[in-house]
């Protein structure tokens, strides 16, 4: 039998465009071979610009999402402000790792949009993911996680490009997270896709192999 | 019983085992635990200067930039050279995280420990504060360090590994390009080298690592601390850039077939539609 | 859980209602601020200044150990009045707060954020058993991200308000009426460092020296200041000012 972090599947990419990022993610769970749901949402929203994908051990996902809505909920009404994406993923990376010796099994992947202040009037894209302790990388280009993350490294060192336009960013995310998921035995079935801009959000769903 | 934090929900200091027993039953049976972000490093630091050179003393450190999960690179540029304070930083090795979390501690630690002391805090202190959180742990945590910096009493180069054992010395590597780096150092080091051959013969050394050991890899970070200036080199040599794509991957808008949109606007518009004044026969009973 | 200072069940709150209603604990507790010596904040356009008199009971103490303005951490700063060994252990739990903060999100607390926390532990001190309530005032100053540069008060009872300039201390009540009569929105940090002084100087005792006033800044710093370095800390926005900076103010 494989580890938790193998045993529902389920893939999660994250990409930077031209003021604008976009996150992705299959629909699969399943049971090791077993598929059981293609609706199975990673990608939650915190707030209006910021969302966190958390593949991995299903039933932390659950646990890490419920956890994380708390955390946002009390950090809204204590600071009277929305958390920011680097904020987020400290505040996500600390919760990770006070587990350090029994860890949720997920590994997150972030991407927002800042909210522009008087220090930064034009804050740029974030993206970041974490291992399963909640070290953060936070490259300029893509990020990856789940059981695709091999084919997802690869396919998207080849086709990421800087400063795409949020319709070039979506075809660009879509195609390389379906065609890494189609050589992943356990994932796929579907996947939905945000792209996050200033000023609006666009979800779709993309038509994937049922198989 | 430990008092759990109502917002974090975990002990509030220290970690939190409530997961241990069910990870430990999941990976009994089903084989194996995940394992965590490693950086397959090489971390490199020398002294400089001082003695009768005239060349003011200091301390060189400097590392790759590679992180990896098992086989795969999972950062191609990251950062291991993390700040402690102003005049001391520490290169990290081991499991990333660990490296990341127990520098941050101690940083925050010193700061505590300089605003209430009113000085500038020494290098072996924050060694000490060191190897005795990580001796606490009996290398679980995995932190394998190199600690360097310059206070009142000199120029000081540690290493310190994950059960809490430290040496000092005048050149010093770790991680797993360490056997590359220090080939380097054992053929090539003298004592009160001027800033420049510190820095040259450790951007050689991280070379070395970084072309010869398969956990290293990228860019060359180096830092160089002097009494009142620290210098933070970040990809003071990059000998692996990669090569400009010769043409684009662009899709042609289009190409994905989709079954379902959701745009969610963030700009709120508004129309206001004046009312007319209700007739006075319609006036609400108020009475 | 048994309340700070032990006893268990049989420890029980001193601070207790009068049958009008009143809380004499808290009320006392006020009584040791306004005997302390005087403190003082100002608001300005571009910082935020804090200001104290620092004066010893006897000229035979080596005044070089005292500090009254404290950081708590780089973009918050205390002062007070009332009683200087209450003072120092709030300044110890605030960094400590401000410390645990920073490991959790990355970054120091906003200044009401900080504000709040603080007035917490002092609020628990007027409800446990066992304990008395803080014998001191504080004046908050900093700068954060979202609110910009602020000033803000904290007293025993654990209620907390912004200013725009307050006092604290003995000549508190003088010293918010210069200010009021001082004060206008679009002052500069520069000027309201004078304006402290000057504040100071009504009812001041004795000379006012570089060793007998202590100040504290908070400035608004520039979008090129905040940009994050690799490897590197943001530059603190709090800073004390040196004697010499105070002697050059007092010298104008």
């Amino acid at each position: 039998m494989g580890s938790p972090m193998e045993m529902n599947g389920g893939s999660v990419i994250a990409m930077t465009g031209k003021d604008c990022v976009a996150i992705a993610s299959d629909l699969r769970l399943g049971q090791q071979a077993v598929g059981l749901s293609a609706d199975f949402e990673k990608v939650f929203p915190i707030n209006n610009q910021l969302y966190v994908g958390l593949p991995g051990f299903a039933t932390d996902t659950y646990t890490l999402r419920e956890h994380l809505r708390f955390r946002v909920n009390m950090y809204r009404m204590k600071e009277e402000r929305e958390i920011t994406p680097k904020t987020f993923a400290h505040l996500l990376s600390s919760t990770l790792y006070e587990k350090r010796f029994g860890p949720y099994f997920i590994e997150p992947v972030i991407a927002g949009i800042p909210a522009p202040s008087a220090i930064d009037p034009d804050p740029k894209p974030f993206i970041c993911n974490m291992d399963t302790i909640g070290c953060i990388t936070t490259p300029k280009d893509f990020v990856v996680a789940g059981t695709a993350t091999d084919k997802l490294y690869g396919v998207a060192e080849g086709l990421w490009e800087p400063d795409l336009e949020p319709e070039d960013l979506f075809e660009t995310i879509s195609q390389t997270l379906l065609a890494a998921v189609d050589r992943d035995c356990i994932s796929g079935w579907g996947a939905v896709v945000h792209v996050i801009t200033k000023d609006k959000i666009i979800t779709r769903h993309l038509k994937g192999r049922m198989d | 019983m430990s008092v759990k934090d109502p917002i974090t929900g975990g002990s509030g200091i220290g970690f939190d085992f409530s997961n241990h027993a069910r990870n430990q039953h999941l990976g009994a049976r089903m084989g194996g635990l995940p394992k965590a972000t490693s950086t397959g490093t090489t971390i490199v630091g020398v002294k400089f200067g001082g003695g009768d050179s005239g060349v003011e003393e200091g301390v060189c450190l400097g590392a790759d930039t590679r992180a990896t999960g098992g086989p795969i690179v999972a950062d191609k540029n990251c950062e291991k050279i993390h700040y402690i304070a102003d005049h001391i930083r520490c290169c990290g090795a081991g499991t990333a995280a660990d490296t990341e979390f127990v520098t941050n501690l101690i940083s925050s630690n010193i700061e505590l420990h300089a605003l209430s002391t009113g000085r500038k805090p020494q290098v072996v202190t924050a060694m000490t504060m060191l190897k005795q959180y990580l001796f606490q742990y009996q290398g679980h945590v995995g932190a394998y360090l190199v600690i360097g910096g310059v206070d009142n009493t000199g120029s000081h180069l540690f290493t310190v590994a994950a059960h809490g054992s430290t040496d000092k010395l005048p050149y010093v590597t770790m991680g797993s390009g360490s056997m590359a780096a220090m080939a380097v150092f054992e053929s090539s080091f003298k004592e009160h080298m001027t800033r420049q051959e510190a820095i040259d013969l450790v951007a050689r050394a991280i070379r070395s690592g970084v072309f010869n050991d398969l956990g290293s890899g990228s860019n060359v970070d180096v830092c160089i601390i002097k009494k009142d200036k620290t210098e933070m080199l970040r990809n003071y040599e990059m000998p692996n850039e990669r090569g400009e794509k010769t043409r684009q991957y662009k899709f042609r808008r289009g190409t994905t077939a989709w079954t379902k949109e959701d745009v969610r606007s963030l700009v709120v518009s508004e129309t206001t539609t004046p009312v007319a004044a209700p007739l006075a026969a319609e006036a609400m009973d108020i009475s | 859980m048994s309340a700070p200072g032990g006893g268990g069940a049989y420890s029980f709150s001193l601070t207790t209602f009068s049958p009008s209603g009143k809380l004499v604990q808290i009320e006392h507790a006020l009584a040791a601020v306004s005997g302390g010596q005087t403190s003082l904040g100002i608001k300005a356009k571009n910082g935020v200044v804090l200001a104290t008199e620092k004066k010893t009971p006897s000229p035979l103490v080596d005044d070089s150990s005292l500090e009254k303005v404290a950081m708590i951490c780089p973009n918050i700063g205390f002062v007070y009045a009332g009683m200087g060994p209450d003072y120092r252990v709030l300044v110890a739990k605030a960094r400590k707060i401000a410390q645990s903060y920073w490991k959790v999100y990355g970054e120091y607390p906003p200044v009401k954020v900080l504000v709040a926390d603080v007035a917490a532990v002092m609020q628990k001190a007027t409800q446990s058993g066992g304990v008395r309530p803080y014998g001191i005032s504080l004046l908050v100053c900093g700068w954060d991200n979202h609110r910009g540069q602020s000033l803000y008060q904290i007293d025993p009872s654990g209620s907390f308000w912004a200013w725009k300039a307050s006092a604290i201390g003995k000549n508190m009540s003088n010293a918010k009426t210069f200010l009021e009569k001082r004060y206008s929105d679009d002052i500069s940090l520069e000027d309201a460092i004078h304006t402290a002084l000057l504040t100071l100087k009504e009812g001041f005792e004795g000379e006012m020296t570089e060793k007998t006033i202590e100040i504290g800044i908070a400035s608004v710093p520039t979008a090129e200041q905040m940009e994050v370095k690799s490897g590197e800390r943001l530059p603190a926005t709090f800073r004390k000012l040196s004697e010499a900076e105070v002697r050059d103010y007092l010298a104008l």
